[in-house]
């Protein structure tokens, strides 16, 4: 049932070259694949994907796993859309920036940085690129700890 | 460091901006050799908030992204929705949907026009361009009900049909529109106003383009040719005929014969569209709650590639919904055509990206008067508005 050969070979490739770091892929539909992957196996899948091609960064999302934080790459070339998971501690929320492979993820790590506090190691800038000054450290608003009330009252007691 | 560099802060707050940013340029007397950005001073929580709506309310949450193009976003929404439900659109909808998207496109770009008119002194383009694409608005409120947030889709389908009286309108309003686009494509290559403010002006090198991840007419001025309607076609695009255009010039002039160009196939795909309407239903049934899954839509927002990504968790609302409109993605390109350029090209090379602010921020609220930052509940915000507005 093969209805779309150019997303199976490319995961087929990409299980062979990382044995044991690809931990689960998924081919949605035609040209959406989803593959998970170590997080130590970040730098040396990103560049072999810039390699062929994949150099379009169009967007990279932070996501909160309850005990881990999820970040997935989402790589275009041609009509396929990758997208590349990786999964982090919470409590130590470290990766390595992609930046020196595909400078245009720059904004994109920054914003999560923001958003999720994830620290990308080797980020040129990792300054506020959306909230204030003035935001309270430790808060990161899409994490699922802090509900909408939460960040309210946080907030208005940094008002003082 | 030499004595003649020194730093300029531009904006948030910046008589040349039209909405609130902020880039700290670094100054070798006219000379720009360096640029930080930082934004978020629009940012109103929208991921957060559309974790706490159900997926019908967001339909109207994820439009208010943006004014300008509401339809992208939203029509990025339902079918990252639909995806994840596994329901397609009726054929009829699914061009009605696209007739949207391309007016909403014509409004965009004929407005960009005359931001760019206006920034390079050349008022009266901004005035001409501003009338014209009143037809387009007045269009999309005859079809929707309304001339901005047009809310026209559903989720599994759209909202209103297009019925036979309205045909006759469109078709006046593309004749119209068409010799206007053809008019302002001889004034482009003509005007020496626009040859002197924009050729050479804010270069954007095509392996910058590539390597900065540009996206939408500012690509595609770069000679990087990439238009979601041709390599993910979504809606009714895989039927229609239209060209992907791009320019070679690299420039902010490149920029503007690009959405000009543009303006033609927009035409061209709304006549096929409307000639072509298929008929049946505009609707099919979506149940409440999505089953647990990811998904990944793209739409060609007028500004380029608008990527949204959902996951599901079962319930009747999202896990987390991510936007990425297309401005975000052009700033790292920016940054690279102001340096090297001249001050007095700011506006004009801010202006080329078609920057849209409050696309780019979507997450507190700001008192401009106190500088305070805070997030408010629904509550005081209903307050807030019957206090100033109401009665």
């Amino acid at each position: 049932m093969s209805t779309s050969p150019k997303e199976e070979e490319l995961v087929n490739d990409l299980k062979q070259r990382f044995v044991g770091r690809v931990t689960e892929t998924l081919i949605q539909r035609p040209r959406r694949i989803f593959i998970t992957i170590t997080s130590d196996a970040l730098t040396e899948f990103v560049s072999y994907l810039a390699q062929k091609g994949y150099r379009h960064v169009s967007t990279i999302t932070g996501l909160d796993l309850g005990q881990s934080l999820g970040v997935i790459y989402h790589l275009i070339e041609g009509n396929i859309v990758l997208s590349l998971k990786v999964a982090i501690p919470k409590g130590d929320p470290k990766l390595s920036t992609i930046v020196n492979i595909i400078p245009g993820a720059e904004l994109y790590e920054r914003e999560i940085h923001d958003m999720f506090g994830v620290v990308f190691q080797g980020h040129p800038d990792l300054s506020p690129l959306i909230l204030p000054e003035k935001w309270p450290a430790g808060l990161y608003p899409l994490r699922k700890e802090w509900k909408v009330e939460a960040i309210k009252t946080e907030l208005e007691k940094t008002q003082e | 460091m030499s004595e003649s560099i020194f730093t300029v802060p531009v904006g948030p707050q910046h008589p040349a901006l039209k909405e609130p940013e902020n880039i700290t340029l670094t100054l070798d007397g006219e000379q720009i050799i360096d640029a930080k950005i930082r934004l978020g001073y629009v940012h109103r929580g929208g991921e957060k908030a559309l974790e706490n709506r159900t997926y019908v309310q967001n339909l109207y949450l994820v439009e208010r992204v943006c004014g300008i193009c509401a339809m992208a976003h939203q029509l990025c929404y339902a079918n990252n929705v639909e995806a994840l439900l596994g329901i397609e659109a009726p054929p009829r909808a699914r061009y009605i949907r696209t007739i949207v998207a391309e007016l909403e496109r014509i409004h965009s770009h004929l407005l960009w026009v005359g931001v760019a008119g206006h920034e390079i002194g050349f008022d009266t383009l901004f005035m001409y361009t501003w009338q014209d694409r009143e037809i387009a608005l007045d269009l999309m409120e005859r079809i929707t009900g309304n001339r901005v947030l047009h809310a026209t889709n559903a989720i599994g389908g759209v909202r209103r049909d297009i019925t036979s009286d309205m045909i006759p309108l469109i078709k006046k309003g593309l004749t119209y529109l068409g010799e206007r686009i053809e008019y302002y494509r001889k004034l482009a290559l003509g005007e020496k106003t626009i040859a002197k403010r924009a050729v050479g002006v804010g270069i954007l090198k095509t392996q910058d383009a590539l390597a900065l991840c540009a996206v939408g007419p500012t690509a595609r001025a770069s000679n990087v040719r990439r238009d979601v309607r041709e390599y993910d076609p979504y809606s009714a695009y895989d039927e229609m005929p239209f060209d992907v255009v791009t320019n070679d010039g690299c420039d902010v002039a490149a920029r503007i014969f690009v959405r000009i160009d543009e303006l033609e196939q927009c035409a061209r795909i709304l006549e096929y569209a409307v000639d072509h309407l298929p008929e049946g239903p505009i609707k099919v049934r979506a149940p409440r709650s999505v089953p647990q899954g990811e998904n990944v839509s793209i739409v060609e927002a007028p500004r380029g590639e608008d990527i949204h990504y959902c996951k599901s968790n079962g319930s009747d609302r999202p896990e987390r919904y991510k936007i990425r409109a297309p401005t975000l993605a052009n700033w790292a390109s920016m940054r690279k055509m102001l340096i090297g350029g001249s001050m007095a090209d700011v506006p004009i090379v801010l202006a080329a990206i078609d920057p849209c602010m409050s696309c780019t921020d979507r997450v507190a609220f700001l008192d401009a008067k106190s500088g305070k930052s805070w997030a408010w509940s629904y509550e005081q915000l209903k307050k807030y508005v019957q206090k100033h507005y109401g009665e």
